[in-house]
């Protein structure tokens, strides 16, 4: 094997090249742009790294079997989820009930993820829910499928959402925010892009 | 896209499996567990190949990747980034993989530790592989340790130069030289190959 020589780079150095591509060409450099050299370094280089970044993709490909996925999930705790105690109360008046927040959080996903077309990703509420009769805001995500107007998704999970919270827990909703992140294709992974 | 979407009630929630991972995390976060195994098994493969790289070999890979997930779903509630969760989730990983190897190793130098490449994925294999991606593996495989750890947090993981001194706490100028090193012999590997 060759000994790779940096003397073709006129003056460059492959770590200069590097830390070049790593800044994504930006400045341009036109000592190194002009450098033929230079010019066949970058291209081996970016093809070592593309390969690189591809490498593991390939490897990783149908390995996730059920049963490796059961003991992950089988290992987390589900009570770190739990989140504040919300009162509820109760005609009996020495009976003290609550609900969690991380239920009512489950509740305000379905009754979102209810209206078709959309679904609810992460979801706050603001104000201090440990106090019945304290008025709160909820603030949820969204990703809205292809095809949906987006106004008018984003009411319908509103209304879905002062619906159910009105139905099942004391809550008093001020106001439910809906923020769209993303809208999904039809039959595609919605993957957020790196 | 012509089709009229009805607005309907009863119309279906896009299938969480094709959510984005925004859409997925916030929901593990709030303690969607269905949310967090879609994540599992999108993730999980690239970060068990990953493992595998790191650790030599797959004995020890789906323990780690379990360990991964678990403290990943503690952690979930504190990224900020959730749309970032799978570069989040391939810095777990490594974490835990190269924690593994400095308690293999009882303090040894990872950078300094050199083992004989694994016979199968000896350098003379690159000549005879198949495509790129089968070159760079056994070209990879052949590295000294500290080198290739430093090539798979850089260019597999994206770690920056800071990063991986702090992950392997050895000195920013000490990942630069292996890195030069990686990347010279990969090149040269590879432009062989071809």
């Amino acid at each position: 094997m060759t000994e790779l020589d940096e003397t073709g780079l006129d003056g460059h150095t492959l770590d200069e090249l590097s830390d070049y591509l790593d800044r994504g060409r930006v400045p341009a450099d036109p000592a190194i742009e002009a450098s033929p050299g230079c010019q066949i370094a970058l291209r081996a280089l970016e093809r070592v790294r593309t390969v690189s970044a591809s490498l593991l993709a390939g490897e990783a490909r149908d390995t996730a079997d059920d049963g490796w996925v059961a003991t992950i999930i089988g290992s987390i705790s589900l009570d770190a989820r739990a989140g504040r105690d919300i009162p509820v109360t109760h005609s009996d008046p020495s009976a003290r009930l609550s609900l969690t927040e991380g239920a009512v959080r489950g509740l305000i996903r379905a009754a979102g993820d209810s209206v078709g077309g959309v679904l609810i990703g992460r979801c706050r509420l603001d104000g201090d829910v440990t106090i019945p009769g304290e008025p709160i805001t909820v603030h949820v995500d969204a990703s809205v499928f292809y095809g949906e107007r987006i106004p008018d998704a984003a009411q319908r999970v509103r209304q879905a959402i002062y619906r159910d919270l009105g139905r099942h827990t004391e809550l008093v909703v001020e106001a439910v925010d809906v923020t769209v992140h993303d809208v999904q294709a039809p039959g595609t992974p919605g993957r957020t892009p790196r | 896209m012509t089709e009229h979407r009805d607005p309907a009630p009863h119309d279906p929630a896009p299938p969480i499996g094709d959510a984005d991972d925004r859409t997925l995390a916030g929901r593990a976060t709030d303690g969607d567990v269905r949310a967090f195994e879609v994540l599992v098994r999108r993730h999980g493969p690239l970060m068990r190949a990953y493992a595998t790289r790191v650790l030599g070999s797959n004995a020890e890979s789906d323990d780690v990747v379990q360990e991964a997930f678990i403290a990943a779903w503690r952690q979930l509630p504190d990224l900020e980034e959730l749309g970032g969760v799978k570069g989040w989730l391939m810095r777990i990983v490594s974490n835990k993989s190269i924690d593994r190897v400095r308690a293999r190793r009882n303090h040894l130098d990872v950078t300094e530790y050199d083992p004989e490449a694994p016979a199968a994925q000896s350098p003379a294999r690159v000549a005879e592989a198949h495509s790129a991606t089968d070159a760079l593996s056994a070209a990879l495989a052949g590295l000294p340790e500290g080198q290739r750890r430093c090539w798979l947090l850089k260019e597999v993981a994206g770690y920056s130069y800071d990063g991986i001194a702090a992950e392997l706490e050895i000195p920013v100028s000490t990942v630069r030289g292996l890195l030069a090193r990686a990347r010279k012999s990969l090149m040269q590997e590879m432009e062989a190959w071809r």
